[in-house]
């Protein structure tokens, strides 16, 4: 019987995703709860020399589908390869653009059953039972696999839905992936590639997010944003309407065309709240908004809702909790 | 140069919707609408139709009757001709089976680029373009910001963790664009009459030749319970006070939660 859990790790820059971590962890504990391991599925730069160190969160093993910085893509047939050879109950993968690529070939390739984005995963009755918010966060549906459905179930996870476990050694055991040959997949490939900006935060990463909309009003209107972020310890982040007036990168627009968080702490400034920018954020721990409209639809979802100036109260918060940590 | 725009009918956003008792989404009696998403598809294969870079543009959807709706309005905005898979044995498809139909609906079509949009307003997985991808084994190319041609190949823009790269494809491809190709346009009255005029061929699982047992009842998943979320506490709300003092209140919120 199937009991491996196995998860996407993905590696950039020399180092582990947070997502790997955080998936390794949740592997872990599902594998845990169904008798067998967890196996990581590494690519990406740096994830032949830090596979090892995915142990610390769990893994087993992990295999080693390249190390190369090209499109995530590009793995997929050797992925399959992999996940063909594993047996395993479910595998993870992170809700971002490439973890769904991926995701998407495995259920295209193996006629396998998907989930997510999933904000909760656990091992019930010997299969996978999964809990996502859908329809806008309206309802919350409960998921498995149909009678008969093959194995591994494909979850895609949001990120901060597992804490990886910190300060816990372990080494994994690391094995390279066979050559899986020529792939239709295989022939994407980079052919520019442009450097915008390299402060950009990979929003991802972050536990504490301070957002910025249209009340901000301009790209320098961000400063007291990022001041705010600094002291917290978090990142700056946007709704699309700061993205697109080019306040701020698209990088850091979160959204239903942007990045799906779930941090936990979403401070959004200036910031209305539309549908479009809440299915983004909704699943945050707490919410705080300010805003200068008493009837801004974030004040009928956020935790605490400051009606006032961003421009005056944002300044002030950040002294006040920089005088508290001083 | 042929291309073919997936395209799927949803129910309005922010619609009040249900699921019906056997846990099945009810699109009875809501106004229903092409994904917003998938209008940029077809903003950015009607772009390259008015470049010259593109001969055709045929649209494909998968759902009931009535998506022939969305269908004709997509029509109207441009585009030569559609067509509706539509057979009882596809309701409450999953996103595995919705791929297997496309990709078969799409093998008879012959596209060079078959596009679609980022996500589905009401099913928010993102996983049909690289499952059709997979069953057609083409090449993807995914969250364009920009989909161009080139000589044999389709390029897209993509945003990187830091930048953008420009990744291209041999031709034929899926491919799929997001929000930043530029706002959909509007179907002009003259667009709307000529629609009516457009070919809308309707295809059944026969016509694809696809045995509907080899779709399992059209989902490998099932969904075993529906409820509202979670009641969170009622919003707290700071109002009509000083910044020096709202931020004092704001502080000792996130210290009892212990954010700071």
């Amino acid at each position: 019987m199937a009991n491996d859990v196995l998860f996407l790790a993905e590696f950039a820059g020399g180092r582990a995703a947070r997502s790997a971590l955080e998936l390794a962890t949740g592997s872990a504990e599902l594998a845990a709860a169904a008798g067998g391991q967890a196996v990581g599925l590494a690519y990406g730069a740096g994830a032949a020399a830090g596979a090892a160190a995915l142990g610390a969160q769990g893994a087993a093993r992990v295999i080693v589908l390249g190390g190369d910085d090209r499109p995530a893509i590009t793995y997929a047939a050797a992925l399959a390869a992999a996940v063909r050879e594993a047996d395993a109950l479910a595998l993870l993968a992170p809700a971002t653009p490439n973890g769904r690529d991926l995701a998407a070939a495995l259920v295209g390739l193996l006629d396998l059953p998907a989930f997510g984005p999933v904000r909760a995963a656990r091992v019930a009755d010997g299969t996978v039972e999964t809990e996502q918010a859908t329809l806008q966060g309206s309802v919350i549906t409960t998921a498995r696999p149909a009678e008969g459905a093959d194995t591994p179930s494909i979850i895609l996870v949001l990120p901060n839905t597992f804490t990886p476990t910190e300060g816990a050694a372990g080494s994994a055991e690391v094995i390279q992936a066979a050559d899986a040959g020529d792939s239709p997949f295989g022939h994407a490939k980079v052919v520019e590639s442009h450097q915008a900006d390299a402060r950009v935060a990979n929003l991802d990463e972050a536990t504490v997010i301070v957002a910025g909309g249209r009340g901000v009003g301009s790209e320098a209107g961000f400063g007291i944003l990022r001041e705010l972020a600094g002291v917290l310890g978090g990142a700056v982040g946007a709704s699309r309407a700061a993205a697109d007036a080019g306040w701020i990168a698209y990088q850091l627009q979160i959204g239903q065309t942007g990045k799906v968080v779930k941090p936990q702490l979403y401070l959004g400034a200036g910031i209305s709240g539309a549908i479009q920018h809440r299915v983004g954020m909704q699943t945050a721990e707490h919410v705080v908004a300010i805003n200068r409209d008493p009837d801004a639809p974030i004040g009928e979802f956020a935790d605490l809702f400051v009606v006032g100036d961003l421009f005056q109260i944002v300044p002030a918060l950040t002294e006040e909790i920089r005088r508290r940590k001083a | 140069m042929k291309i073919v725009v997936c395209i799927k009918q949803v129910p309005v956003t922010g619609a009040e919707k249900r699921y019906t008792d056997d846990l099945r989404l009810d699109r009875a009696g809501v106004e229903a609408i092409i994904n917003p998403l998938d209008e940029y598809a077809i903003e950015q294969a009607l772009r390259l139709v008015d470049s010259g870079a593109a001969d055709s543009v045929t649209y494909l959807s998968m759902g009931p009757e009535q998506a022939a709706e969305a269908l004709r309005r997509a029509l109207a905005m441009g585009g030569d001709d559609a067509v509706l898979v539509t057979d009882p044995a596809l309701a409450g498809a999953d996103e595995w089976a919705t791929a297997l139909v496309l990709a078969a609906a799409l093998d008879k079509l012959a596209p060079d680029v078959a596009l679609m949009g980022m996500a589905s307003d009401d099913a928010r997985g993102s996983l049909v373009p690289g499952a059709v991808a997979a069953k057609r084994g083409l090449p993807l190319l995914s969250y364009g910001a920009e989909l161009t041609l080139v000589e044999g190949a389709a390029r897209i823009r993509r945003l990187s963790a830091t930048g953008f790269d420009w990744i291209e494809a041999p031709l034929p491809v899926v491919a799929t664009v997001t929000d930043q190709v530029g706002e959909p346009r509007y179907a002009s009255l003259k667009g709307i009459m000529g629609a009516k005029r457009k070919t809308l061929e309707s295809w059944s699982l026969a016509d694809l030749g696809i045995d509907p047992a080899s779709l399992r009842g059209a989902a490998l998943t099932r969904v075993t319970d529906s409820r509202p979320p979670e009641q969170k506490p009622p919003t707290e709300r700071i109002e009509n006070m000083a910044a020096a003092e709202a931020a004092t209140r704001i502080a000792d919120w996130l210290a009892a939660r212990k954010l700071i």
